[in-house]
């Protein structure tokens, strides 16, 4: 069984990889890699030989190519003590064309050239762009840089492993002391004293600090849900560009939305005020920050100055999660006994009314049922759209029956064909031979074969809450992760496109494999070894 | 002498016509007498046994002519604005007395002037279309390759891993990419909906194919030699007729209903589909006046799709041998 599952798990990651890996190959050579650029403000704002080094610059920091400028080449020829400073700063006066070079400059453009394309980089000149022969354009000045792609491998690579990051104390590159982790019994978040800034031990709260760590708090407790947090590992599936600017995929999805929720605290300092601030989440800025922003050094006694605030709602996971749970929940507690009924009472009224359910989400779009239960629910006074400033349980209600209604449909149709394929089967008749009850058949007989291939979706529909419901999503305005992709898609956010790919990717395969996991718990005749019994 | 007995010479036949030898013949002797049973007839006759069969056709060939000859009169122009001074938005009584009491405005009058109902039928035609063509190449092809991953066992073991991986691939990236590198015309969404959309239906089939391959009268026919070619046509083709009847009746309404959805998304066509009715005309869902420009794209895909299913599902069953006695 273990050997039989480490293969299935094996074989499943391999097929993550290439999916990722052709959905890489999509997005990255077939679309235009200038659609990025689409929704981006500052792209828009720029002109000329600035935009073109702009869009190199971003490329670069997306993962499209590597990106070398002539000065930063120079820079490094200084720092290495191949050239002088002052030969540095004269070969980097590059003139408006690139025939126009002379002496020290000539003589280092041509080494550049000659030092890239060996890399099989592509090297270009950008001319000067002039509004009058003497006057440069806005943002017309020279460029001289290199490029090169990088290929499809390397980017599978560089996103495989960042994947998984695990916080050290080694991540801060400034100079800094004490590095080093440690353990308290009383968090300072809710230990400090007001006005001195001194822990005392007045509240008994564990929690793990680092000091040259990315994260302030690795480990700590706090009174939301689920209690305990880490930020020691953390989940990297890419940088978005627009979609959520500068903020990871998996960020994006876990984060809480909505309005600043404030409260009283006090800060490191002793300072004690109204604040949404969550300390817990501080991480690393740069050194000397606190001390050369005074609004800071007022605050924090330490360069982990950067928080994020605390906010009413729940994230995009959040809702997506509670509403997909919620309706699997109902639609097993409501599709399950209707399917048994049907099968019992089949070709009765009960039966062809099901039947009737059936086809009409089948056949039916699912567009139009979800706006159907839409229009009815605002007629029976029913809030018929997500508003986060007043979030009541009601809200739920809409969106959680329209996502049950497939599942109720579909449980209904496989129980009931289950049901009625069991009903002619031998054990069925000997039982009624031996004098069983029609009700103890179908209960202790029939129901439990036929619920085994019901079972092994279980872990499915649970999981497949995570990925999140597009339509639903949509129609009631949930802040939730179904629209993402198509989101992500409709900005040419490829790095978001490929995080999410992955994710939906791995939570597929993690279905599959619990499924089966479950069904062979539950049906003893069902074994993954491969010795024959 | 037995009275009953009759008396040859007073049947005043020839002696040729009354006793001749007839040679024994091995064509003859393998011919079964039956009665004369013709597949497609049959299915037919228990097609047609059930009375709602008859009415639900009848629903179907209506909204077929309206999608595919009504436009042609209608003079329904996607592009055009009418400009007539307050003929944007009018409910069907408004809208009639306005433009005249004819059919075009008895679900009145759309944003841009034009009638509702012509834009309705209009956009059933291009989603119906859209539904035919994407069933036709992904059964031609699902078909085809189920049976051959069905029958050959290498083949099988890479088709399941290919399955595995693609089934991975988010379908609407794939079509978005794909609707991002073409246009977004018809026969690009018809390019991106059938690209993968046949490998669900292959791999259907190969499932039915290897149920009905190892079956002991296959097997006995094999034992006696029979090509496979001969198992393949005679053997297992009629069982699967139901089968793909069946498949194609959950498939055809499945792209209208697919459309719509990607529609709703912002993944929509050139062209305006049923789908696309339904998006632009989302906003009016609740706006008193305008009900209609929403519902009634809704009511007629819904009507569509479920007609569809619904013969197909009888045609299906009715193709099923068994059913024939």
């Amino acid at each position: 069984m273990t050997k039989y599952l480490l293969k299935r798990i094996v074989l499943g990651l391999l097929s993550v990889v290439v999916v990722v890996a052709i959905v890489m190959i999509l997005i990255f050579t077939f679309t235009d890699r200038e659609k990025i650029f689409n929704g981006d403000g500052i792209y828009t704002k720029m002109s000329n030989n600035d935009r073109e080094m702009y869009k190199y610059s971003q490329w670069e920091k997306y993962g499209y190519l590597d990106y070398v400028q002539y000065t930063d080449y120079l820079m490094a020829l200084a720092k290495s003590g191949e050239i002088t400073e002052e030969t540095r700063a004269d070969a980097a006066k590059i003139a408006r064309k690139v025939d126009g070079n002379s002496g020290v400059v000539a003589e280092y453009v041509a080494k550049f050239k000659e030092h890239y394309e060996a890399q099989g980089y592509k090297v270009l000149y950008l001319d000067a762009k002039m509004l009058t022969p003497t006057k440069l354009a806005l943002g017309g000045k020279q460029q001289y840089f290199a490029y090169k792609d990088t290929p499809i491998i390397n980017r599978m690579f560089s996103f495989f492993g960042r994947l998984v990051n695990i916080d050290n104390i080694h991540y801060v590159e400034d100079d800094i002391e004490d590095r080093g982790l440690t353990f308290t019994l009383y968090d300072p978040v809710y230990n400090t004293e007001d006005g001195t800034g001194e822990v005392v031990e007045k509240k008994f709260s564990p929690a793990i600090m680092g000091n040259g760590t990315r994260h302030k708090y690795l480990l700590y407790f706090d009174s939301r849900f689920p209690y305990i947090h880490q930020n020691l590992v953390t989940i990297r599936l890419g940088t978005s560009y627009s979609v959520n600017r500068n903020v990871d995929v998996f960020d994006t999805m876990v984060q809480t939305q909505g309005a600043y929720v404030q409260s009283t605290m006090t800060y490191p300092t002793g300072l004690t005020e109204s604040s949404a601030d969550d300390l817990h989440t501080a991480t690393y800025s740069s050194a000397g920050t606190h001390l050369s922003t005074p609004i800071l050094s007022d605050r924090f006694t330490d360069d982990y100055t950067n928080v994020s605030p605390y906010r009413q709602n729940k994230s995009r996971l959040g809702y997506s999660f509670v509403i997909g749970v919620i309706a699997s929940i109902l639609a097993y507690c409501v599709g399950l006994p209707i399917g048994i009924l049907m099968a019992r009472k089949k070709d009765k009224l009960l039966d062809k009314i099901g039947t009737f359910y059936i086809i009409f989400i089948i056949a039916c779009p699912s567009l139009a049922y979800i706006f159907m239960v839409q229009a009815l629910g605002r007629a029976a006074g029913l809030p018929h759209y997500f508003d986060l400033m007043k979030e009541t349980p009601l809200m739920y209600i809409l969106p959680i029956v329209s996502l049950a209604m497939p599942s109720i449909a579909n449980l209904m149709k496989w129980l009931r064909r289950y049901m009625i394929d069991q009903m002619n089967s031998d054990y069925v008749k000997f039982a009624r031979s031996g004098g069983l009850t029609e009700g103890e058949i179908f209960r202790k007989h029939i129901f439990k074969n036929a619920a085994i291939p019901i079972i092994h979706g279980i872990p499915g529909s649970i999981l497949s809450s995570l990925v999140g419901a597009i339509i639903t999503e949509k129609i009631y305005y949930v802040p939730g992760v179904g629209n993402m992709l198509t989101n992500a898609i409709a900005l040419y956010d490829n790095a978001v496109i490929v995080g999410l790919t992955l994710f939906y990717a791995l939570i597929s395969i993690t279905a599959i494999i619990l499924g089966d996991i479950l069904m062979s718990i539950v049906d003893p005749r069902i074994s993954f070894s491969s010795k024959a019994r | 002498m037995n009275e009953n007995l009759i008396d040859l010479t007073d049947l005043g036949l020839s002696e040729e016509e009354l006793f001749t030898h007839v040679e024994n013949s091995a064509a003859d002797a393998e011919k079964i007498t039956a009665p004369r049973y013709s597949y497609w007839r049959s299915v037919l006759r228990v097609f047609f046994r059930k009375k709602i069969n008859t009415v639900i056709l009848l629903i179907l060939a209506f909204l077929v002519v309206f999608s595919f000859v009504y436009p042609i009169f209608s003079g329904y122009d996607a592009t055009a604005n009418v400009i007539v001074e307050g003929g944007k938005n009018l409910n069907p009584s408004d809208a009639m007395d306005k433009y005249g009491h004819n059919i075009h405005w008895i679900l009145g009058s759309g944003p841009a002037g034009e009638s509702v109902f012509d834009k309705l039928w209009s956009g059933s035609r291009i989603s119906l279309a859209l539904a035919f063509v994407c069933a036709i190449i992904n059964m031609t092809i699902g078909v085809v390759i189920g049976a051959v991953w069905g029958f050959s066992k290498k083949f099988d073991i890479i088709m399941t891993e290919v399955y595995n991986i693609v089934g991975n691939v988010p379908y609407i990236l794939l079509i978005s990419v794909i609707v991002m590198i073409l246009t977004a015309s018809f026969w690009s969404m018809v390019f991106a909906l059938t690209l993968t959309g046949w490998l669900g239906i292959a791999y259907f089939i190969r499932t039915q194919v290897i149920i009905i391959r190892d079956r002991e009268y296959n097997l006995a026919s094999r034992c006696l030699g029979t090509s496979t070619m001969r198992i393949a046509i005679k053997n297992i083709l009629p069982f699967m007729v139901s089968v793909i009847v069946t498949l194609a009746a959950t498939e055809i309404p499945s792209y209208i209903s697919y459309e719509a959805f990607l529609s709703y998304i912002g993944l929509q066509m050139s062209d305006m589909s049923l789908g696309k009715i339904i998006e632009r005309a989302s906003a009016s869902m609740f706006t008193p006046g305008r009900e209609l420009q929403f519902w009634a794209p809704v009511a007629v895909a819904s009507v569509i799709t479920v007609v569809l299913y619904v013969v197909g599902q009888n045609l299906g069953d009715a193709s099923d041998p068994r059913t024939h006695m």
